[in-house]
């Protein structure tokens, strides 16, 4: 009886532990995300205030400046907003289709030197983006593909394809072969047996190499502020950068921009969430 | 009050601009057809001058396609990678007289281009500083960055405080003559975190320039005549000693080393700050309740000097046309649009410093005339502290040596080595570049 | 006479080879050629004067250098090592969870969908040490000091370290959160039959299972870490004093703003010797726990 009952308060205590330590995570996590939210809405002068404001008051101006015209604080939004999803939807789409046929490769047919490949691409996206920038800059420049739209989603396609590669290639070796040689026997060809068959598989694994995809795409800066000249192609990253003049930066319009950053991305991993745990469950491991 | 009283002057001002324009339309010239592409600087304060653009679009007949509007740091790597890769075959670029030099054979001498009349209305300072190895590299837009003295009145209305500093250090309290006045004031104001005495750009350019400015007060120099390194003197040991001092005496936020203009701008705008040196830029944002709560506390007076001369490190920005461009005359008459009277007159009108002597002028006769008391005080300093402005040594080399020199600058501000220390060792590797790139 | 065919599998990985040959590869080649130069942005001719390996024996005598190389790899193993330890911590405690999971594996996310470069902004306010959040915070809570959170050496470092691994634990503990998920629960019960302590199971089973999703993580992360460049060059552009200069800052600084772009590739390539060094070491690391769980393919 007694026993019973400091082994019950023994798991109070730690079901309480557990809860204030998964509070003050998440707390931790969202605060610094949050505060740039909160900063969106207040004027200037009290988010620089000093000794600080701690009851926020509410103001629409930042949004207001911001979607207002050329002089009033205005920023081509729609248009960096426009970019972004071009470029990053496109690029995502065809780093899947090519990562598939590459993982495919890899798992289901046997060559030489197959293991030395796969690092090799691998070690590809390993190469700091700062270092590429100026080098692809210049043969982009020689090709005139600077400042559109297909040069980003060329170089962000190179930048997720291994990855995609690598996801891929774990979920088709998860598969077993018999399935597509039953199919194959039913008289089915290779590739309407890869479609009816291993791809709904494989269908989870592929969303959440996609999702990967599209984040890397949606937020990176060192080679689109490179490729990027004009508001015809520049990204929402690189439009952040508008808000830094000279010697000023205009915080409350950056986090304003940066929320509209945000909310695309969060909604989309809200609804692929399930796919995502599952995807990379079976995904890398089985690899 | 007095912002509204600075948006009726915008509004006069443009208003008197739209209402000239069309009477100066022949000026200039017309261009049918042609399309000029710009590479301009970004930002809030530039964007109405080029919602003007589209009156030379209508004067001339061509047109503006703006192919990259990004701060000033990342159009100047935009330009670098552009001279990499050639391809500078756009007309108009943001310059500034600190990365001019750097962008050796980009620009066109504009002395072919504009009309000597027309080049000396300008300030002749500014010119000088625009004019690398004889060729006019670019026209001033504004001459942005001579830094003055903003400082907090009350402190200086305290009797209390008076008596005590007086009794500190032995001479009057009043605002600061001398780089030293203003050491012993920032330490005596300071009271950290809550408030400070001063505070100064800690890196890049803007600590080496700030430097380098003290150094020539205080009779040195940064280089020599062929170019070696020598800040390391002991007037280069007194001027980094001043920072040190500061930092070391908490006058200044613990932050400082890793503050650029901004940070610099938004801390005295917290009214935390009791002396602050500064652009013109600044001056309608600080008196402006909407943005800074030091608004109506603000005075503005000449910058400090040194022990053997008073100096303004200065720069500024301007337009230039590539040689590459295919419509040269078109590009040039932008450029000389962009820096027009009439240009400066509205810029002029939010706060920035002119490069025309028409203009500044016309500003100093508008303040004195208007019942703005600040912002007469406030132009009176500029135009004071403007006498005292020197640029950046014209040399490609620039914009490196600093990029040496201001972590040196910081290991001595944070203890890391001694002010002889850190100076020799920037001394060391500047020469070494210099030797490298062929001076002597 | 029969056409000489690609085999599949070679057309197959085709698109991808040549993506890769056009986008990284081809560049590589161009910088490795431009580190043998003294190549200047500023004058293009630069480009065709052969140095042989004069930026390199430059880069290696220069102790900066070397300080900054070693900070990196530091910076690296810390941030990494914090990230894998934080990341198994937060997905025991969420797997843990019953109801509103989704929503909580939502908010774990959250990080990943900043961008680097705002993260660089978000923390170089909230450390700003006049106006920043953590200094207001503690000075309402008493504190009379102002921390120069991002000019003190330990206290910078410190501070882009938070920036870093706040962006990246999510990728260890979604990654580590799925290899709980796929968990069989047999041992585990087996386990709790067999009287073991919660330490002990977590010790011998869940551990040594979920080694390949903790060494995937690794191999992905340590595929990107350059992102923290966009961090450190926001938050405190390798400063004060060179006291946070990593290889990335040291680099782009050498490159763009000095315009020395032969000395700048020179650098590049050793930081990509350090990366490919990385994501080999966790690629043998991944193969080997593969191999010890039977999955290996």
């Amino acid at each position: 009886m007694d026993r019973n009952l400091t082994h019950r308060n023994r798991r109070r205590v730690l079901k309480a532990v557990h809860f204030v330590a998964l509070f003050l995570t998440m707390a931790i996590i969202c605060i610094p995300g949050l505060w740039i939210v909160l900063n969106s809405f207040r004027p200037t002068v009290e988010i620089m205030a000093k000794p600080p404001v701690w009851t926020p008051s509410f103001t629409l101006d930042h949004y207001r400046a911001m979607f207002g015209g050329a002089g009033e604080g205005g920023v081509p939004v729609f248009s960096y907003f426009r970019n972004s999803m071009i470029v990053s939807v496109t690029s995502t789409v065809i780093a899947i289709l090519i990562g598939m046929s590459g993982g495919y490769a890899f798992a289901r047919y046997r060559f030489k030197g197959k293991g030395a490949y796969f690092v090799g691409l691998m070690l590809f996206r390993a190469v700091p983006g700062v270092a590429l920038s100026l080098p692809l800059f210049i043969v982009f420049a020689r090709v005139g593909i600077i400042d559109t739209h297909f040069g980003l989603i060329l170089a962000y396609v190179a930048m997720n394809v291994p990855f995609t590669v690598w996801l891929t290639d774990g979920f088709f070796r998860q598969i077993p072969k018999e399935l597509h040689e039953a199919a194959e026997i039913d008289g089915c060809t290779r590739w309407q047996a890869f479609w009816k068959v291993e791809f709904p598989v494989a269908r989870s694994g592929v969303a959440s190499a996609a999702i990967f995809a599209f984040l890397t795409s949606w937020n990176e800066f060192a080679l689109a502020s490179q490729l990027t000249r004009s508001v015809g192609s520049k990204t929402m990253p690189v439009g952040l950068l508008d808000f830094t003049a000279e010697f000023t930066i205009n915080w409350g319009g950056m986090c304003a921009l940066a929320v509209l950053m945000i909310i695309p991305a969060l909604i989309l991993t809200f609804l692929v969430q399930k796919h995502l745990i599952a995807g990379l469950t079976f995904g890398g491991v089985k690899g | 009050m007095k912002n509204s009283n600075y948006l009726k002057g915008l509004l006069a001002s443009t208003a008197l601009v739209v209402a000239s324009e069309s009477a100066v339309a022949a000026e200039w010239g017309s261009f049918d057809g042609v399309t000029v592409e710009a590479k301009l600087i970004g930002g809030q304060q530039y964007e109405g001058l080029y919602g003007r653009i589209a009156d030379w679009e209508a004067a001339t007949g061509a047109k503006v396609d703006i192919i990259s509007k990004k701060s000033h740091f990342e159009i100047d790597k935009e330009i670098k990678s552009d001279m990499a890769a050639g391809t500078t075959s756009w007309c108009v670029g943001s310059n500034h007289s600190s990365f001019a030099p750097q962008y050796e054979g980009l620009y066109v001498d504009l002395n072919d281009y504009v009309s000597a009349e027309t080049i000396a209305e300008f300030v002749g300072g500014n010119i000088g500083a625009s004019t690398v190895g004889g060729e006019l590299l670019m026209l001033p837009r504004a001459q942005f960055d001579v830094s003055v003295l903003y400082y907090l009145k009350s402190n200086y209305e305290d009797a209390d405080k008076a008596a005590a500093f007086k009794s500190e250090y032995g001479y009057d309290l009043a605002v600061p003559e001398t780089w030293e006045q203003m050491k012993d004031q920032a330490i005596f104001f300071a009271d950290p975190p809550n408030f400070y005495g001063t505070q100064y750009a800690g890196k890049d350019e803007a600590i080496v320039g700030r430097f380098y400015e003290m150094v020539v007060a205080e009779g040195g120099n940064y280089l020599d005549d062929e170019k070696r390194p020598i800040f390391n003197s002991d007037a280069g040991q007194r001027a980094l000693q001043w920072f040190v001092d500061l930092y070391e005496a908490k006058a200044v936020p613990a932050g400082t080393t890793s503050y650029v203009w901004d940070d610099l701008g938004q801390g005295f705008a917290s009214g935390t700050v009791a002396l602050n040196l500064d652009w013109p830029g600044w001056a309608g944002f600080f008196n402006d309740p909407e943005s800074s709560k030091a608004a109506g506390n603000v005075g503005v007076a000449v910058q400090p000097m040194g022990s053997v001369t008073r100096t303004g490190w200065s720069g500024h920005h301007g337009f230039s046309v590539t040689n590459d461009c295919d419509n040269k005359e078109a590009a040039a008459s932008l450029v000389m649009f962009l820096t027009s009277e009439e240009s400066q007159l509205a810029e002029s009108a939010g706060g920035s410093l002119p490069t025309r002597t028409a203009v500044w002028d016309a500003n100093v006769a508008a303040a004195k005339s208007g019942d703005d008391a600040f912002r007469a005080e406030a132009l009176a300093a500029f135009a004071e502290g403007a006498k005292y402005a020197f640029a950046v040594p014209p040399i490609p080399e620039w914009g490196e040596t600093t990029n040496i020199v201001f972590p040196e600058l910081q290991a001595a501000i944070v203890g890391d080595k001694t002010v002889k220390e850190a100076l020799d060792d920037a001394a060391e590797a500047v020469d070494e570049l210099m030797q490298e790139s062929g001076y002597y | 006479m029969p056409r000489r065919r690609f085999p599949e599998w070679l057309v197959l990985l085709l698109p991808a080879f040549i993506v890769i040959a056009a986008v990284v590869l081809i560049p590589l080649i161009f910088s490795l050629y431009s580190s043998f130069t003294p190549y200047k942005l500023t004058r293009p001719s630069t480009l065709w004067r052969w140095v042989g390996t004069y930026n390199y024996e430059k880069i290696l005598t220069d102790a900066k250098f070397w300080a900054a190389f070693g900070r990196t790899v530091l910076f690296l193993t810390i941030a990494l090592n914090l990230e894998l330890i934080l990341g198994l911590g937060i997905a025991l405690m969420v797997n843990k969870v019953t109801w509103g999971q989704r929503t909580l594996r939502t908010i774990l996310m959250f990080p990943m969908m900043f961008s680097p470069i705002l993260v660089g902004f978000q923390f170089k306010f909230i450390f700003n040490d006049n106006i920043g959040l953590v200094n207001n915070v503690l000075q309402s809570l008493g504190s009379n000091t102002a921390l120069p959170w991002l000019v003190d050496g330990k206290l910078a470092m410190f501070s882009i370290l938070f920036a870093e691994i706040w962006m990246s634990t999510s990728v260890f503990a979604i990654l580590i959160l799925a290899g709980l998920f796929a968990m069989p629960r047999d041992p585990l019960e087996a386990a709790k039959v067999d009287g073991c302590t919660a330490w002990q199971t977590f010790r011998h089973i869940t551990l040594p299972f979920l080694m390949p999703f903790i060494f995937i993580a690794m191999t992905i992360r340590s595929l990107d870490v350059a992102r923290a460049y966009d961090i450190v060059q926001i938050m405190t552009g390798g400063g004060p004093a060179r006291r946070t200069e990593l290889l990335w800052t040291l680099m782009s600084r050498t490159g763009y703003v000095d315009a020395r772009m032969g000395l700048a590739n020179a650098m590049g390539y050793v930081s990509i010797i350090l990366s490919i060094l990385f994501t080999i070491y966790f690629f043998r690391k991944l193969s080997a726990a593969r191999a010890e769980l039977g999955m290996a393919g």
